[in-house]
């Protein structure tokens, strides 16, 4: 088989993750409801039990096409360089640090600073100025809107007091 | 008679009145509506000092108005940007996304602009003219009646599971499990929360939302300069009124479609507890099953379009029914509005329409002038609105990150609604990029819950007996029609075929 035959097999590699979460999932929530109810398991276990089938049989299909070598077990694309190249991996990195900081930093701030790293790391590095001015905006819009017109609970920090001081007293 | 043809007429003039009230309310409702977590039940909540304020008509209108045009605004990031503000519009994306993508986001959002005021005006009339009638719908449906219902929506997940039905299978069968996290109706035994407290009452599904189709989506479009093909950008490049036109145009051609489908929100609307998720599903999933080309659905198909957006607009009317003529409100939205309107002194029921006519059918007239203003405002921004598909995605995607993440915060409150949010949206990248489908997975995240509810509601009334879900006349019927709306499809392809090769 040629090189190039191998690169138009199928990628079962990524199409396996899916079904692997769901066998795990599912047999992790069969644990929690061993000891129930029967009113805590009857829907769990039949759907589960459908589930389970499903992927048994995704797995044998799997299991023949590899078999007759008209699959492979790659990832077909899913993680590799591409993402770190295309700032993929930033913007995931970028994503867990807002969700990280929001809590401490604010809204206003951590939309801030997660617009205008995103924005620069997937234009790789190029217009840091069009990325700080739309991070400005968008985060002071948001504050304005959401925070001060109709206070809604959003995640506050230094910024958000300090602005309400400055309200408060005129 | 007279007197109420008197009544009506007046209480639509006294509502366009209100017209200043109205059209600043309806660009309010299209903001709320269109990002995830905010919803019109949130935003009256927050301006309740204000609504309290007002005067009771002035409320009223606020209130029915805010109602309308967040329903209506749902559909609109969902369409351009394949971000449905609501669960009410988690079906509008199967088709109304596709047709952005070819550069026909204009006539995507005119077809749903006016399936929606139709659709929602025509139910407004129905939902007026046969109020106690539709109030006796929610005294008929009990469980066993309701566990076919979500069948009937869940059966949507082999629809979209054509394509590769055992991959569909699985998505759908794991956002049912997902779905089945938290404790349970009976006995409040926790169930795969992972020792999460924030999970026992379930899987809260404005994170679900935002994840899944949110958050995987600008996962996804960074690979892209711009969401559009390259022939959908040529055609957004300059965009005309033509488009607008032609998407009214075959809305208009579809007039039968946006009826029946409609038909099917109100009257799933009227069941308190039900809403606009399970009626948007259930319509587009009848559209389909009923369609002479349903392999087109899912792929920008104008009647896949029209079908959840008219429903989800049906629905609206129809959670008005039971709160008026039952004092029963039929969704969060309506229970708010009953304590408002109780603030004010109006007590709900039969006697309603006696003591309190002005308020009655001050409502429905609200909601009909409400849908005929939203109609005239929000038409000709259709053209301005599908620019948004034009921004580069390297400044669209954290946008909608940030601002759908904290969508997930805004209704509990609690952070870990957004870490949820992130595990979902890294759940949706992966099922996107392993060709299963997220809206299968959040079908049953939404569903699955409530079908375990009236399941187990059925279960325990009957002492355990599982043929109790054949025990009601109107229960059968809805067997019968879930039955043949999943044998039906088959059969007609199977005709269809038979016709061909008869042809050929």
């Amino acid at each position: 088989m040629s090189g190039r035959d191998y690169d138009h097999r199928r990628q079962m590699g990524g199409e396996l993750i899916i079904p692997a979460l769901a066998v795990c999932f599912t047999l992790y929530y069969f644990t929690t409801i061993w000891n129930s109810p029967w009113t805590a398991q009857v829907s769990a276990f039949s759907i589960g039990g459908i589930l389970l089938l499903l992927c048994a049989a995704f797995f044998i299909k799997t299991a023949l096409l590899l078999r007759s070598s008209e699959a492979s077990l790659g990832l077909g694309g899913l993680v590799g360089i591409e993402d770190v190249r295309n700032g993929r991996l930033a913007l995931v990195l970028a994503t867990i640090g807002y969700v990280w900081l929001i809590e401490d930093l604010g809204f206003t701030l951590t939309t801030f600073l997660f617009i205008a790293i995103s924005i620069t790391a997937l234009g790789h590095g190029k217009n840091v100025g069009r990325a700080t001015a739309t991070a400005a905006v968008m985060s002071l819009a948001g504050w304005a809107v959401f925070i001060w017109a109709f206070d809604t609970r959003f995640p506050r920090g230094w910024f958000e007091t300090t602005m309400q001081g400055l309200m408060a007293n005129g | 008679m007279g007197d109420t043809a008197a009544l009506l007429a007046t209480a639509f003039t006294d509502t366009l009145g209100y017209w200043w009230i109205i059209i600043p309310t309806i660009f309010l409702g299209l903001i709320v509506g269109g990002i995830p977590g905010f919803s019109a039940a949130n935003t009256i909540i927050i301006l309740l000092p204000l609504t309290l304020a007002m005067e009771l008509q002035t409320g009223l209108v606020f209130m029915v108005t805010l109602y309308c045009a967040a329903r209506m605004g749902a559909g609109i990031p969902a369409i351009l940007v394949n971000i449905p503000g609501t669960a009410g519009a988690a079906a509008t994306p199967l088709d109304g996304y596709p047709m952005t993508k070819q550069g026909r986001g204009q006539q995507a959002l005119a077809m749903s602009f006016v399936a929606s005021s139709i659709g929602g005006l025509l139910t407004t009339l129905v939902a007026l003219a046969a109020m106690p009638l539709l109030a006796r719908v929610g005294f008929y449906m009990h469980s066993v009646e309701m566990v076919v219902v979500m069948l009937f929506g869940i059966s949507l997940i082999a629809s979209i599971a054509a394509q590769d039905m055992l991959k569909g299978l699985i998505a759908g069968f794991f956002g049912l499990m997902i779905g089945a996290i938290g404790t349970d109706v009976v006995y409040a035994t926790p169930r795969g929360t992972f020792g999460f407290l924030e999970l026992y009452d379930g899987v809260p599904l404005i994170p679900a939302l935002v994840g899944l189709f949110a958050v995987s989506e600008a996962f996804i479009i960074i690979e892209k300069r711009v969401i559009l093909t390259a022939k959908g950008e040529a055609a957004m490049r300059n965009p005309t009124w033509h488009a607008t036109f032609e998407g009214i145009s075959i809305a208009l051609k579809r007039w039968w479609h946006i009826i029946w489908t409609s038909m099917i929100g109100l009257v799933i609307g009227v069941i308190p507890g039900a809403g606009a998720a399970i009626a948007s599903f259930v319509a587009y999933q009848q559209s389909r099953t009923y369609s002479k080309t349903p392999e087109l659905y899912g792929t920008g198909h104008a009647e896949g379009l029209i079908a959840p957006e008219a429903a989800n607009n049906g629905v609206t009317s129809g959670t008005l029914v039971p709160l008026l003529v039952l004092g029963i409100p039929g969704g969060a939205t309506a229970a708010i509005m009953l304590v408002v309107l109780q603030f004010q002194g109006v007590s709900f029921g039969p006697s309603l329409f006696m003591s309190n006519p002005e308020v009655g059918y001050g409502m429905f007239m609200a909601m009909a002038v409400a849908y005929l203003l939203m109609f005239l405002t929000i038409l000709p921004l259709s053209r301005y609105m599908c620019r948004v598909t034009t921004v580069p995605t390297i400044y669209l995607a954290p946008i909608i990150i940030s601002f759908t993440l904290v969508g997930a915060f805004v209704p509990r409150e609690y952070m870990f609604d957004m870490q949820l949010a992130l595990a979902f949206g890294v759940l949706g990248y992966l099922a996107r990029r392993t060709g299963y489908h997220v809206a299968a997975i959040l079908i049953g995240v939404i569903l699955g819950p409530l079908l375990e509810t009236y399941f187990m509601r059925a279960l325990q009334k009957s002492n355990g007996d599982i043929m109790t879900l054949f025990s009601s006349t109107l229960g059968n019927i809805l067997w019968l029609c879930l039955v043949a709306s999943l044998i039906l499809p088959a059969f007609l392809e199977w005709r269809r075929k038979t016709k061909t090769e008869a042809a050929a």
